[in-house]
């Protein structure tokens, strides 16, 4: 069973097992009761339970054979006019199978949908509500055009809290035979920021080298630096030590093969918990942002965190 | 167990049903009454406003009053011009299969929505149907100026505006008592509300709250707010009143704006907050400004390496730059205001389709592109018309309207001059054109559309109208129209 990856193996077969969503998923639940669904629009953040909810809903509603009534399309692989018009029409068109009452149609990113495509979609959405029901996800609610927004009961996942995490998690590690240590959990939950898949993979990954989870484990797998090294850091470097601090980062990057981008990304973590003046902290988030760019713009790491670390002692100094 | 939609099932049936809208529907009345005493002046006549506020409701209701047919055509299908021809064209001319007497009402839903590239042609063919028909034509737009003016001056404009509460609350307090469900205290109020003005999800949301009840609780209301202006506001407080950045950027977090929005908002509003009505200028404004400008360069750096990421520190410039950018509290209330860039971006959007409308005409008469058009021989085109020996040639030969003239001179209305010089070229239009039909069909001018047909010739256009009706919708798409002139003359021989 080991070969199989968790995050697919557990995913939620039921709303129930859809976690840190309560409010939404009691609602979702009483729709599967009485077996009527509105068109649903599903917003949030990666990771935080969107297609497993879609999915959970159509098992719910179908059990075993949800597959013959279930059709998920990538709107971002296939996200121009014609789809719409040709692929999702005809699907929306033909009756459901077996005794169900009606289909669903789960469009996964369909704020990748260009807006034409998405005006195309609203009366077919309309016209069809005897065979089929939408279910939309999106990062964003606002990309996705009011005339179907206004169509759609809106519901919103937010990003995961460390409760519901550490909860998920749990519950794999008990399934798999894992033992997870308390300082486990908390580098999980640094790892996973409300991503419930990014946590799972993080933990399968970490189940490759013991069965007991400890955070060197979860770190290294995931190449993130120690969040306090990385608070170290900023300190030493606020204190105006600008050497010292450009050492231990160079140690860093090179004794844990860090990339110049995952380390700004902590860095800019770590800054909120920095003991500075709140204008201090928004220009030095500038600062760090603009880091940030010129890194995806291909300059040197090296050069750029250094460069970073000065700014930091020149702003502890003022 | 019928799954059956409320959205559906309370569709209203009569024009009496439509809740609020007392005005727009109305105009409709009006329009349609002509229809029943004979071909108005304004064959068609277009809804337009928001979703969800009954436009479509308003039309199928107005057909089921009158007794007409009604074919609907919208953007789920595909609406070429052939298509649309096919379709709404033979059902505008051909009299009704019930009955003679009885009108077929041709809806063109989504009529904003036309693709460039898949429905291509359409807005041409829609203008040729509403010239040429013998049926009510109903045109429904979310957005009006996406139309192109030379429909829009077609057509009767009707506006649908947005459901206030009080209005929408009796009608939701209906569908309870229909299905027997109870509501708590001020459920029908919040729903109404959340709906901002959107009677259609405030059903939906109704529905939601009801499936598996029988008594709705408020805090059984639990679908999101769709993205209305209540919650923006709360954000905004915290942006300009409190001192505590990090509270603030946690707040947009819950707004499920995106940054881009966002930054309208604050921009729109951070003058007003922190001058307090002094004079000069306060120094938070501008600190709060550099940090806003710096914010964008984010912006604009994730739209042009869609690099998201990047979005987080726009966030952060955004709200906590603005947070920390004020020296001491403002206090005294002022209202936000909605960005008011959004408000004029529809008055943008009209003159920038004129312009572009324009320079396709002349693009097309002087071969050049629209692009080059603009930069070049617009201003020329103004002068000339300015000047009087050019202005009815130039009228002709592009086969300008008024709106048009106007724009180009540079004007705000429609002149005695202008008037006096459309007309001219009018005139002389017609007589090319009417020598034309003569040597064409000797027998005269019935329907021209027929003629088409038994003739054989849709190839050639056969009269000035309806080439001035290409050139009027601006197609550049038609270089091979140009050729057709000489074809045009040999005939003549």
């Amino acid at each position: 069973m080991k070969e199989e990856i968790w995050i697919e193996k557990y995913r939620p077969f039921k709303l129930d097992d859809v976690v840190g969503q309560s409010e939404s998923i009691e609602r979702l639940k009483s729709y599967v009761k009485t077996g009527n669904l509105p068109h649903l629009l599903f917003s949030g953040p990666p990771g935080v339970g969107k297609t497993a909810t879609a999915v959970s809903i159509a098992r719910e509603l179908y059990g075993e054979g949800w597959r013959e009534n279930f059709t998920e399309l990538n709107a971002s692989d296939e996200r121009g006019i014609d789809v719409v018009r040709t692929k999702i029409k005809s699907f929306a068109k033909t009756s459901p199978l077996g005794d169900a009452d009606f289909k669903i149609i789960f469009l996964d990113e369909a704020d990748a949908l260009t807006s034409d495509a998405q005006a195309a979609l609203r009366r077919t959405m309309e016209r069809y509500t005897n065979n089929c029901r939408f279910i939309l996800s999106c990062n964003y609610s606002s990309k996705i055009i009011e005339p179907i927004q206004s169509r759609c009961a809106v519901y919103r996942f937010r990003p995961l809290s460390d409760a519901a995490v550490e909860q998920r998690c749990r519950y794999v590690a008990e399934k798999e035979g894992l033992q997870i240590a308390d300082d486990g959990f908390e580098a999980i939950k640094y790892v996973a920021q409300g991503d419930m898949r990014k946590a799972i993979n993080a933990l399968q990954a970490a189940s490759m080298f013991e069965t007991t989870v400890h955070r060197d484990n979860i770190y290294k797998i995931t190449a993130t630096a120690h969040p306090e090294d990385i608070l170290e850091i900023l300190k030493t470097a606020l204190e105006g030590k600008f050497m010292p601090a450009r050492k231990k980062l160079d140690v860093l990057m090179t004794q844990q093969g860090l990339s110049g981008e995952d380390v700004v990304g902590q860095i800019y973590r770590a800054a909120f918990d920095l003991d500075i003046l709140p204008k201090q902290m928004v220009d030095l988030m500038d600062v760090i942002g603009e880091i940030d760019f010129r890194l995806t713009e291909g300059a040197d790491e090296r050069i750029q965190l250094d460069a970073l670390l000065a700014h930091f002692a020149l702003s502890g100094e003022e | 167990m019928a799954s059956i939609e409320w959205v559906k099932k309370y569709r209203p049936n009569a024009l009496s049903e439509i809740v609020g809208n007392k005005k727009a529907v109305e105009s409709l009345k009006k329009w349609a009454e002509e229809w029943q005493n004979g071909i108005p002046d304004k064959k068609g006549i277009i809804l337009h406003g928001q979703a969800g506020i009954g436009k479509t409701s308003a039309a199928h209701a107005l057909a089921s009053d009158l007794g007409w047919e009604t074919i609907e055509m919208n953007a789920s299908d595909q609406r070429t011009a052939s298509i649309i021809e096919k379709i709404a064209g033979s059902a505008s001319q051909m009299s009704s299969l019930t009955g003679t007497s009885s009108k077929r009402l041709i809806i063109l839903d989504e009529a904003d929505n036309m693709h460039g590239n898949a429905d291509r042609g359409g807005k041409r063919a829609i203008g040729n149907i509403i010239k040429n028909t013998d049926q009510p034509i109903l045109l429904i737009a979310n957005d009006l100026y996406s139309m192109t003016t030379s429909i829009r001056s077609l057509c009767e404009v009707v506006k649908f505006n947005t459901i206030q509460s009080r209005s929408m609350i009796p009608a939701l307090k209906n569908i309870c008592v229909e299905e027997d469900i109870m509501c708590g205290v001020g459920v029908i109020e919040k729903i109404a509300e959340i709906s901002g003005g959107d009677l259609r999800s405030a059903v939906k949301d109704l529905q939601a709250a009801a499936i598996g009840r029988s008594e709705i609780n408020v805090e059984d209301v639990t679908t999101a707010e769709r993205d209305t202006k209540e919650s923006i506001f709360k954000v905004l407080a915290k942006i300009f009143k409190s001192t505590d950045p990090v509270a603030a950027l946690h707040a947009t977090y819950s707004l499920d704006e995106t940054p881009e929005d966002l930054i309208q908002w604050i921009d729109e509003n951070l003058p007003i907050q922190y001058q307090e009505g002094k004079e000069g200028i306060d120094s938070d404004i501008i600190q709060g400004y550099r940090n806003l400008s710096r914010a964008d360069i984010y912006l604009g750096r994730v739209k042009k390496r869609q690099n998201y990421r990047l979005w987080r520190y726009a966030g952060i410039l955004m709200t906590c730059g603005t947070v920390t950018a004020k020296s001491h509290i403002h206090r005294g209330f002022v209202k936000y205001q909605p960005p008011s860039i959004w408000r004029k971006m529809g008055q943008l959007r009209a003159k920038r389709n004129m312009r572009d409308n324009v320079a396709s005409k002349i693009g097309q008469h002087c071969h050049k592109p629209i692009q080059q058009t603009r930069i070049e021989l617009i201003k020329m085109y103004g002068m000339m018309l300015k000047d009087e020996d050019y202005a009815v040639n130039v009228t002709t030969n592009l086969k300008l309207d008024v709106d048009e003239i106007v724009f180009l001179t540079g004007g705000k209305k429609v002149t005695k001059k202008i008037q006096k010089i459309y007309d001219s070229a009018r005139l002389q239009i017609e007589e090319t054109a009417s020598s034309d039909i003569n040597v064409f069909f000797k027998t005269g001018k019935n329907d021209k559309g027929q003629m088409k047909k038994q003739t054989g010739f849709d190839q050639i256009p056969d009269n000035a109208t309806s080439n001035a009706m290409i050139d009027k919708i601006g197609d550049t798409s038609t270089p091979t129209r140009q050729k057709k002139k000489p074809q045009k003359t040999l005939f003549d021989f």
